[in-house]
């Protein structure tokens, strides 16, 4: 009888559950704390043996040597500008696509949206090499240009920008109109604050796969001084591959920028991933 | 006569249909996205199409028309014919253990009444993460020696296993971190899938007296059949075209053992600068992600509301 009843209790408190999915998020956070353990430790306590999980001596030598030869602010700099307008860029342009393709009426509009849309199913690797050769032909190789420029809209913004503005209600727009409102006045003040939602769900995903981006900027940024992050962080672990606490401390380095942001802008990146399935 | 012109002008009339300050604004956004995607979308994968039928090199202007050489030249070529292997492998892996898990997960993490938010976040660390930061991370945890994971195994008196520097490894080791870092994601999509099923189904067996198990097995899932097929195309999709991980921890080694389709193609047009090769390459991914896209869509096609 008792027996039944703790079990019950158990089963009540979801007890197994907790313990495996505690296990489990256990298993998503090791890696990025044995990141940051290792990126305090000392070179010889590194590759001792027994292993240490804490570091016996804590340092920040790893981080002084890894912001040097990275030149970490120089590279934060490089990859948070083009970042951030890259991001300004495709947001502001697919949120007046999708306006344009949400709410106005004009010929062949369904043939150019899937025009535009079909270009979703494209992978990067079958138009990169000539889009490469355009980009040297422009004299554009090592230009910023060449990163924001080819990558100036969305389609998937585009998208769900459209999407979202079927949620705007005709009569509003019409009745701004009535008042004498122009189309852009339209756009900016009316429909650009009721989209505050969905727009800070595309910038923190845009921002985050802008900052993280990497084919790209690998192929076209080949001067040291221009690279983005993750290029960098690249050829740094390249460099110095057998260095794993000046390896860990650029790796930190790398990924802290991306989760402040994301902590700051949790609650649209939440929203964004269960909302619309966005990756 | 008149009619003709007539006819012409309504032709290249784009927009009409509208008037005044709307067509402006159309034109002033559509017809730059209609060059747009001409110019660097259209037009470049019409370029790779041109190529893959060339002797085109990387820095040179002149090239010439070889036919369906490169395509024969490819898939008698033993690393390309790997990497294909490879990728396949790779991405089903990956995704079968991804969704099971995910699945289990979601289920386990539906109904606790606290901390769901709280593990949900951890839950997004690895997606938020460059991939490349992460191949770091993993790199340092498979390290042979001094590794952790090789460190915990030796703890336990457990022999040492060669992760990535290991022909037999190197492909599952891998995999192991792809499934690490798309389950959660996953987890919080089932979730999402899971509460959306109307409550009145769970409710009616639980009175004809159904277990969990049994309402999770036979109402759940087959409701959330949907949101399942999206997550298993969408991932193998995603995972044919897997590059980062690759490139900075194995570099398609040890003896193409991890060599993969998206690896192949940067190879052949920045090392080796033969474009004509790598673009008959990409040519290849093109039609395999194409026509699992196709299928996405057949199966999909309410879900859209276009």
């Amino acid at each position: 009888m008792s027996n039944a009843f703790a079990f019950r209790t158990l089963k009540k408190l979801h007890l197994l559950n907790y313990i495996i999915v505690g296990l489990v998020a256990a298993t998503m956070v090791l890696p990025f704390l044995w990141m940051v353990l290792t990126s305090f430790k000392m070179r010889g306590e590194i590759l001792s043996f027994p292993p240490s999980f804490f570091p016996k001596v804590w340092t920040i030598e790893n981080y002084i040597d890894a912001a040097s030869r990275l030149n970490v602010l120089r590279i934060y700099w490089n990859t948070l500008s083009v970042a951030v307008t890259k991001t300004f860029i495709q947001i502001y342009l697919s949120a007046l696509l999708g306006f344009v393709f949400g709410k106005y009426d004009f010929k062949y509009k369904e043939i150019i949206f899937y025009f535009i849309l079909a270009t979703m199913i494209l992978p990067f690797e079958v138009y990169m090499i000539p889009l490469y050769r355009m980009m040297v032909a422009a004299k554009w190789g090592d230009s910023y240009l060449a990163l924001i420029v080819p990558m100036m809209f969305s389609a998937y913004a585009t998208f769900l920008m459209r999407q979202f503005m079927f949620t705007i209600p005709n009569d509003l727009l019409d009745a701004a109109r009535m008042d004498g409102a122009g189309e852009w006045f339209i756009f900016h003040r009316l429909v650009v604050p009721l989209c505050k939602p969905v727009l800070a769900t595309l910038v923190s995903f845009y921002f985050m796969w802008n900052w993280n981006d990497f084919l790209w900027p690998l192929i076209v940024i080949s001067n040291k001084e221009k690279m983005m992050l993750p290029v960098a962080l690249s050829g740094f672990v390249a460099e110095h591959g057998t260095d794993y606490g000046l390896i860990m401390a650029g790796a930190v380095m790398a990924t802290l920028p991306v989760v402040v942001v994301f902590v700051i802008f949790q609650r649209y990146v939440v929203q964004g991933i269960s909302l619309t399935g966005l990756k | 006569m008149t009619s003709l012109i007539l006819r012409t002008k309504s032709f290249f009339n784009l927009f009409g249909g509208i008037n005044g300050p709307k067509k402006r604004m159309t034109l002033f956004i559509v017809v730059p996205a209609i060059i747009y995607y001409l110019i660097l979308r259209y037009y470049p994968v019409f370029q790779t199409m041109i190529l893959s039928l060339t002797d085109a090199k990387l820095l040179k202007k002149e090239y010439q028309f070889v036919g369906f050489e490169n395509y024969a030249f490819i898939f008698k070529d033993p690393p390309f014919v790997k990497a294909i292997l490879n990728t396949t492998m790779y991405a089903l892996a990956t995704t079968l253990f991804t969704v099971v898990l995910a699945l289990i997960l979601a289920f386990l993490l539906n109904p606790l009444p606290y901390g769901n938010n709280f593990m949900r976040l951890l839950f997004y660390l690895p997606m938020i993460t460059s991939g490349i930061a992460i191949a770091t991370i993993w790199l340092w945890l498979y390290q042979a020696r001094f590794g952790l994971f090789n460190q915990v195994l030796g703890y336990y008196g457990i022999t040492p296993v060669p992760w990535l520097i290991s022909k037999e490894w190197a492909l599952p080791s891998l995999i192991i971190m792809a499934i690490w870092g798309g389950v959660g994601y996953d987890a919080i999509i089932f979730i999402a899938g899971i509460r959306g099923i109307p409550t009145e189904y769970n409710e009616a067996a639980k009175i004809d007296g159904a277990t969990d198990w049994q309402m999770a097995l036979y109402i759940t899932l087959p409701l959330m059949s949907r949101v399942i097929v999206f997550i298993v195309v969408t991932s193998i999709i995603g995972s044919f075209q897997v590059f980062q991980q690759v490139f900075l921890m194995t570099r398609g080694g040890p003896l193409d053992s991890t060599r993969v389709i998206s690896l192949s193609i940067y190879d052949y047009a920045f090392s080796r600068l033969k474009i004509g090769v790598s673009a008959s390459m990409a040519f290849v991914l093109f039609i395999i992600v194409g026509v699992l896209t196709v299928i996405q869509l057949r199966m999909q096609r309410e879900d859209w509301e276009l």
